[in-house]
């Protein structure tokens, strides 16, 4: 244990929850942005930052309507703040729903278990039948029975798409890890803390998901 | 007897050319008039491709989605007939050994089909992303196109009739259109507090100043109503005025 170590524990012990999750979020809207594939869906924190931020828009609501002048500055401060968490999550949500939109087949099933939320998942089965309806009134309706179907995988071809998990990503190190080896070369990794790399996404992933290594 | 046909035909049809397009662009020199398999598809593609980069969406082209639907259903027909003459009927397995040159027609046929579907599903997903983006975007489809074809028109200085103004999109993607905007108001729904289809730029300041570029009406604000008339210009609260920046009623002043 060095003096990071335990300034960390100190911080962690002094910072309140919410300024914790705020900082989880945004970490997550990075690395959101940036994996090529859809990350895991944290129910919990979102739901925790749901409920802070109505309780907010209600503290705003209640000092707008007694339009106190000592008041009005710290409540321009609250709602400064109340729109950048609001684009936090609006764009992180939006990221999301962009990477569903683009390989909606592979997410329809059930590739990667648990990464969408319920609202997603309704949201990419409606959207999925939406657009069959479409092609098939447009077009696929008239088509020969054997060909009308979307995933189809005859002729050597997979319709459905997938996310390329061989795309490059920024990682840093968060602590030690061992070993990684580098796919398609004869060389590895020793992730020490600290570190910064660009490394294929399908080398890091599963550090990612634990959190040895974050995505920048 | 081989002297013979090197004086009638053109020497280049004894060479075979390395690239599929070589003997295409050659087959077209030779009969210009031959329409190929895959011509339609070909067309819609490069469509689609154009379609990508145009900032409206251009109209639908009903006319070769038709002809290649047509194309297919005319080669699977061939298929059928094919094999069921081989097979009489269906009574007899079809093999291809003994049969190999229409075994080559069956493929090249269905090839064909599966490349003519993809095309289609290609120009169409094109289209359809560009429709989901407007309803994000909160732009109304149909009256940014007649806008766009008119600006267009004028440009050209000529005017084409009642084509372009009724619309780019076919019915069936105005109905696509409609069924996805409701699916966004719906996923939406969830996330009132957020307002999903804000703006997706990080919020710098909690007021801006806005000038008017189309009369807007009144509106709400917490702090009482604003009218919103042409060229006059005001200080709002950004997330109050969002929308009507994104639909092109105001303009932010920086």
């Amino acid at each position: 244990m060095d003096i990071d170590d335990i300034l960390a524990d100190l911080d962690a012990a002094t910072v309140p929850q919410e300024t914790l999750d705020i900082q989880l979020l945004t970490r997550l809207w990075v690395a959101e942005r940036v994996a090529p594939e859809l990350l895991v869906w944290p129910d919990d924190l979102i739901s925790r930052i749901t409920e802070r931020m109505s309780a907010q828009v209600e503290l705003i609501e209640e000092q707008t309507a007694t339009m106190d002048p000592k008041s009005s500055f710290g409540l321009i401060v609250l709602q400064t703040e109340m729109e950048r968490v609001k684009f936090l999550v609006r764009s992180y949500l939006r990221a999301r729903l962009a990477k569903v939109d683009a390989h909606p087949l592979y997410y329809n099933e059930g590739e990667p278990a648990g990464r969408l939320s319920v609202e997603e998942k309704q949201y990419l089965t409606a959207h999925q039948t939406l657009l069959e309806a479409h092609y098939g009134a447009s077009f696929l309706g008239q088509f020969p029975a054997q060909l009308q179907r979307m995933d189809d995988p005859a002729g050597g071809i997979s319709m459905v798409e997938t996310p390329d998990a061989e795309r490059a990503v920024f990682v840093r190190a968060l602590r030690d890890a061992g070993l990684v080896r580098m796919p398609g070369r004869d060389e590895s990794w020793d992730v020490k803390r600290g570190d910064v790399r660009v490394v294929r996404w399908s080398a890091v992933r599963d550090l990612v998901e634990i959190g040895d290594l974050e995505l920048i | 007897m081989k002297d013979r046909d090197n004086t009638t035909a053109p020497s280049l049809l004894y060479t075979i050319p390395t690239f599929q397009s070589t003997l295409i662009d050659l087959h077209r020199t030779k009969f210009p008039s031959v329409i190929m398999y895959g011509d339609a598809s070909l067309k819609l593609v490069q469509h689609a491709k154009r379609t990508q980069t145009l900032p409206h969406l251009p109209p639908y082209q009903a006319d070769l989605v038709r002809s290649i639907t047509r194309e297919v259903r005319a080669l699977d027909a061939s298929v059928q007939s094919t094999i069921s003459t081989l097979t009489s009927g269906g009574t007899t397995p079809f093999d291809p050994d003994t049969h190999p040159g229409p075994a080559a027609k069956i493929l090249t046929e269905y090839v064909v089909m599966r490349r003519n579907k993809r095309c289609l599903l290609a120009y169409h997903r094109v289209r359809a992303q560009r429709v989901d983006e407007s309803v994000w975007k909160g732009v109304d489809l149909l009256e940014a196109n007649a806008e766009g074809g008119a600006e267009e028109n004028a440009g050209k200085g000529v005017s084409s009739g009642d084509g372009n103004v009724e619309g780019a999109l076919s019915p069936e993607e105005e109905e696509y259109a409609r069924a996805y905007g409701e699916l966004v108001a719906a996923y939406k729904g969830r996330w009132t507090d957020v307002d999903l289809t804000g703006a997706l730029e990080p919020p710098r300041d909690l007021f801006v100043d806005v000038r008017v570029l189309r009369d807007a009406g009144e509106i709400q604000t917490e702090y009482g109503a604003i009218n919103l008339t042409k060229n006059s210009q005001f200080y709002v609260r950004q997330a109050d005025v969002e929308r009507l920046i994104a639909q092109g009623y105001l303009q932010k002043l920086s």
